[in-house]
């Protein structure tokens, strides 16, 4: 018996130093964090709007749901998708969806985040996501990516806004058409899609 | 004693999958390693990095695709003049194009911009880093399949780096701006010492 116990530590020592090891090779470039799959539930977090009062998920998603969109104040894409960005807000939010804005990159201080929104005339709730806890929660890499999540906290879309950075060009409207689907209570039909578009700059 | 033996082969069955886990860098992902081993058209060098060439999807995956007949590792970064982590990375990569193009590496590097900027914006960027690496446009109405076609687990943000070794394996890929010995080890690896 006393072989067996020694055995078994032997192997959970394994395992747990194996464990340590995939843990260890999580947050670097090649092995970015993971998002959800769709259908999860997101749970409720908390992060400071620009000028630093907390907002849970829960407080700013409408009666509808919500679409998260990581954004920035450099990358030109995220940029590119200001105008479209402001409008989806005033669209939806008569809709009961919110569109909540979350800035991730280490290298945009909130200041500029605050100074950034009011330029642009957002007028959707812009968070500070300092540490990219966030981002790493929801695997976000690029900006723009977006969460739709719908009344009940389930994610139901997670990817680009459309085709095209430019409008002239746009023939698949994704995020739009997945939200009209969720609002109308059909099952979405594509629930993603893939766009070239900046790295969120991580806290090291 | 009975309990040794099947003890024994869930301890390694353990150490097994976890020595998959723990590796995903090393280990290729689907989309370009299965493509990758086809064969293609061979792809030249082009040491004159401010002619900018235009690809389309089919182009793409021609590159990725690989030559038999050429046998040389791959490095290929994809990026454009828009992308700050680009910008930043670029003269490293233009370093390790100079210090490895000797020694076997085949180096593609991939522009995102816009096709209107072939002749502008692309061009100057490269004269101004030096490069002499190929430098090729894609321009795809949709980007999606485009990133599907490099890789699954891709989702298009900039910048992306992969090395193949001469069977098409992925061997490195790195999101974001690229650790310079990082990218330098995992190229000694695949290619013959200095001379």
């Amino acid at each position: 018996m006393k072989k067996h116990h020694a055995l078994s530590l032997f192997l959970a020592s394994i395992l747990i130093v194996g464990f340590a090891a995939v843990a260890g090779s999580g947050r670097n470039g090649s092995d970015l964090p993971a998002p959800p799959a769709i259908g999860t539930t997101i749970d409720d977090f908390k992060l400071p709007d620009t000028d630093g009062a907390e907002h849970s998920l829960k407080s700013l998603t409408g009666k509808n749901g919500a679409v998260l969109i990581f954004i920035s104040v450099q990358c030109p894409v995220s940029n590119g998708y200001n105008e479209r960005m402001e409008k989806l807000a005033q669209d939806y939010k008569a809709k009961g969806v919110n569109v909540i804005g979350i800035n991730s990159n280490a290298t945009e201080p909130v200041a500029a985040v605050k100074s950034h929104a009011a330029e642009k005339h957002f007028t959707f709730a812009v968070l500070k996501d300092d540490g990219n806890k966030i981002a790493d929660r929801l695997g976000a890499t690029r900006t723009p990516e977006t969460y739709v999540i719908d009344a009940g906290g389930k994610l139901v879309y997670h990817g680009r806004i459309d085709n095209s950075q430019n409008t002239a060009n746009i023939t698949s409207n994704d995020l739009r058409e997945a939200l009209d689907e969720m609002l109308a209570g059909k099952p979405i039909s594509k629930t993603g899609g893939a766009a070239f578009g900046c790295s969120i700059k991580r806290a090291s | 004693m009975r309990l040794r033996f099947p003890l024994l082969l869930i301890g390694l069955a353990a150490v097994c999958a976890l020595a998959g886990f723990a590796a995903p860098a090393q280990t290729p992902s689907t989309g370009v390693a299965s493509r990758a081993r086809h064969s293609g058209p061979f792809v030249p060098d082009g040491l004159d990095a401010t002619e900018v060439s235009e690809i389309d999807l089919e182009g793409l995956k021609k590159i990725l695709q690989r030559d038999p007949k050429d046998p040389r590792p791959l490095l290929i970064n994809f990026w454009a003049t828009w992308c700050d982590g680009c910008r930043e990375e670029f003269p490293d990569l233009v370093r390790i194009d100079n210090d490895y193009r000797d020694r076997g590496l085949n180096f593609i590097s991939v522009s995102l911009d816009e096709v209107t900027e072939i002749k502008t914006t692309v061009p100057d960027f490269l004269k101004q880093m030096k490069a002499q690496m190929r430098v090729v446009l894609l321009n795809v109405k949709d980007p999606e399949p485009a990133i599907h076609a490099v890789d699954e687990t891709w989702d298009g943000a900039l910048p992306a780096t992969y090395l193949f070794d001469k069977d098409g394996k992925v061997v490195f890929k790195y999101f974001g701006a690229i650790k310079p010995a990082e990218l330098r080890s995992a190229i000694d690896k695949l290619v013959r010492g200095k001379q």
